[in-house]
């Protein structure tokens, strides 16, 4: 036996992560998560004007402040009393999805499969094509993505009316009315970033790949054609088979989504099972889903390094606090993350758990064939833009032809609490605030790498990539690139502070997000 | 086309604030016509459209153990290349690095880029500086010392 403790280097992550591992006969048999850094935001929100959020909460992250504007705005329609009004609706759920688009294949080709590239897989027969589409800067995917979603945002920018720092989300709709030309441009983009994800991504059709609905049809899509098995899918498969990726990252096998992308009212769209989400509010164990219920989401602390004065259970975000407290707890504490429970237990969220909360036919089978894994959690996001492309382009048209107000009239935000529980790239995003006398009383925020990335909870059960990463086989303790695919199969996100210009050395370097 | 100042940092700590104090100073203040001045945040590869469509770009961010307290530096695009020649990871955000070495990837044409930044924290005093050296770069090229 010889256990050793081992520290990742978790590079290519928006924030800072630490992750250490103890390995026992080249096993993970213990794990460890840590944020780093302090994010503070829900201190500095408390005693601001209550819309304020629509404009800081933006800010938290480079990449995700279309989700933090939309969670920051349900919440505050919550205290509106006056619905979404329906262009409204569709142009939020548009732009957040532009969002997507851009995360899920930026992490999947750029974050994920970079490490395809590794020496440690220099003897797998697809090696020298993985290095051909994935060397950073070089690769043929690596550029073609890079060309690719940089139009997304111009979504945002064009039907938002700014970007970055977009605040046009507000309670009851949004501030923009975008002219016929803004949507015309929308769906011209939206149309080119399609031509280039079935070919390249899919290497077949939107139609073609929604007839694939469960592990059999899986396996013959990909033997039908060659351009199926050299499409970026296919090489993911392929390649991920190859190097087990089925086989690690299992977690709990519970899962969680809030609900997000709702159906405006009046649309043509349709969620699954005639659901009034696209992706629908649920608790997946397996792939058994029962209902979602706010109420049951509390934050422990007893291993993060805040003020643990609460029973052991955590407190509802309601009623959370997010006071530092980074001693007197010897060594028990060490994260700077909260962590999230559902019902008093961790679990994961993600694209993953969107699909199999909203009964995807594919998803639902894979998972109760393998259950959660780092295969399949990666495989649902660089297939997720496929169940996008057409709502998006429905709402846009339905923006364009049919007449319809983008705000409700006289809003105003009345005293009280709400939430505001969304659907961000990465997963379940909630904001919980409380206003009285038009001031932010109380604001917490619950991120999706919360959930995922969190510490031990108050009964000391592990966070859910802290358990994924449980019984991964180390062969070789110098590049534990294994360890790597588990936790960025989960789209590892930690809030960056810092963003400077720096010095390593002799030589000044640039240093990414902290 | 528009030579842009691209104001990077976060405004809510002390060690990151001076890109969008310049945007503030730069922002209160009449441009020239053939200016635009941009809170780019955290921005990083997520900038590259507004990069793209420039006749020039001025980044202003804060440096660190590149500039001596009330220094302002200036970086040609030789320099800021050198700098970020050593860059290969993608954070989400994809940061100023990232960019830079993406740009002849995502743009057709890339515009000549230069950075404008000083060490926090930084005085009133040295953001106007800071401001003023970078209004003056995107309207002349020519104007100030280049250091690397």
């Amino acid at each position: 036996m010889s256990r050793r403790t081992i520290d990742i280097a978790m590079n290519r992550v928006e924030g800072d992560l630490e992750v250490r591992v103890d390995v026992d006969d080249g096993v993970v048999v213990d794990a460890w998560s840590a944020g780093t850094l302090y994010r503070g935001f829900e201190t500095l929100l408390v005693g601001r004007g209550a819309l304020d959020g629509l404009v800081l909460t933006p800010r938290i992250c480079g990449l995700c402040s279309v989700s933090h504007l939309f969670a920051a705005a349900r919440a505050l329609d919550g205290l509106a009393g006056v619905g979404v009004a329906p262009h409204g609706a569709r142009l939020r759920n548009v732009t957040l999805m532009a969002e997507h688009l851009q995360n899920d294949l930026r992490q999947s080709l750029l974050m994920f499969a970079v490490d395809f590239t590794s020496p440690a897989y220099a003897a797998q027969p697809l090696y020298e094509e993985a290095v051909r589409r994935y060397q950073p800067f070089a690769g043929s995917a690596v550029r073609e993505v890079l060309r690719t979603t940089k139009r997304m945002l111009e979504i945002v920018a064009l039907l938002g009316g700014q970007w970055p720092h977009s605040s046009f989300m507000v309670p009851g709709g949004v501030v923009t009315v975008p002219s016929s030309g803004d949507l015309q441009r929308c769906r011209h983009l939206l149309a080119a970033f399609r031509v280039y994800y079935e070919q390249q991504i899919l290497g077949c059709s939107l139609e073609r790949w929604q007839r694939v609905t469960s592990a059999a049809e899986l396996d013959a899509w990909l033997d039908e054609s060659p351009a199926h098995q050299a499409s970026e899918l296919g090489f993911f498969l392929r390649f991920a088979r190859a190097v087990g990726l089925d086989r690690i990252g299992g977690g709990y096998g519970r899962m969680l989504c809030a609900g997000g992308l709702a159906i405006p009212e009046g649309s043509r769209v349709r969620g699954p099972r005639g659901a009034a989400f696209l992706a629908p509010p649920g608790v997946a164990t397996g792939t058994e889903v029962a209902p979602f219920d706010e109420a049951e989401v509390k934050e422990h602390v007893a291993c993060s390094w805040y003020l643990d004065d609460a029973e052991p259970g955590g407190r509802h975000p309601f009623e959370g606090r997010t006071q530092p407290y980074a001693s007197g707890a010897e060594g028990r504490k060490y994260s700077w993350s909260k962590a999230p429970r559902y019902a008093g237990k961790p679990a994961e969220t993600g694209v993953l758990a969107e699909l199999v909360v909203g009964g995807d036919p594919l998803f639902t089978d894979l998972v109760r064939q393998g259950g959660a894994h780092a295969l399949v959690r990666q495989m649902a996001r660089l297939v997720r833009p496929a169940t996008l492309l057409e709502p998006m382009d429905r709402w846009l048209s339905e923006m364009a032809t049919e007449p319809g107000p983008y705000c409700s009239p006289d809003v105003r935000v009345a005293a009280g609490r709400s939430a505001g529980v969304i659907q961000a790239s990465r997963g379940m995003l909630g904001h919980w605030l409380e206003v009285e006398d038009d001031r932010l009383l109380h604001y917490q925020i619950i991120t999706p790498t919360a959930w995922n990335g969190s510490p031990r909870d108050d009964f000391g059960a592990r966070g859910p990539w802290e358990e994924a990463l449980v019984g991964t086989p180390v062969p070789d303790l110098d590049n534990p690139v294994a360890l790597g695919h588990v936790v960025r199969s989960f789209d590892p996100c930690l809030v960056c502070t810092v963003h400077a210009f720096g010095k390593s050395g002799r030589r000044g370097t640039l240093r990414l997000g902290g | 086309m528009n030579a842009r100042i691209v104001c990077l940092g976060n405004r809510y700590t002390a060690a990151d604030d001076l890109g969008p104090r310049v945007y503030d100073w730069l922002a209160a203040r009449a441009l020239p016509p053939n200016v635009a001045v941009v809170d780019g945040g955290l921005g990083g590869l997520d900038l590259a459209p507004l990069v793209e469509r420039s006749r020039r770009v001025v980044f202003v961010d804060t440096v660190v153990g590149l500039a001596a307290p009330g220094e302002v530096l200036v970086l040609d695009a030789a320099a800021l290349a050198r700098h970020a020649a050593g860059e290969v990871g993608y954070g989400h955000g994809g940061g100023l690095a990232y960019l830079l070495r993406a740009l002849p990837i995502v743009c057709a044409s890339p515009p000549p880029c230069a950075l404008v930044g000083a060490a926090a924290p930084a005085s009133q005093g040295l953001v106007a500086r800071v401001a003023a050296r970078a209004l003056g770069l995107a309207e002349s090229p020519e104007e100030g010392a280049v250091t690397a």
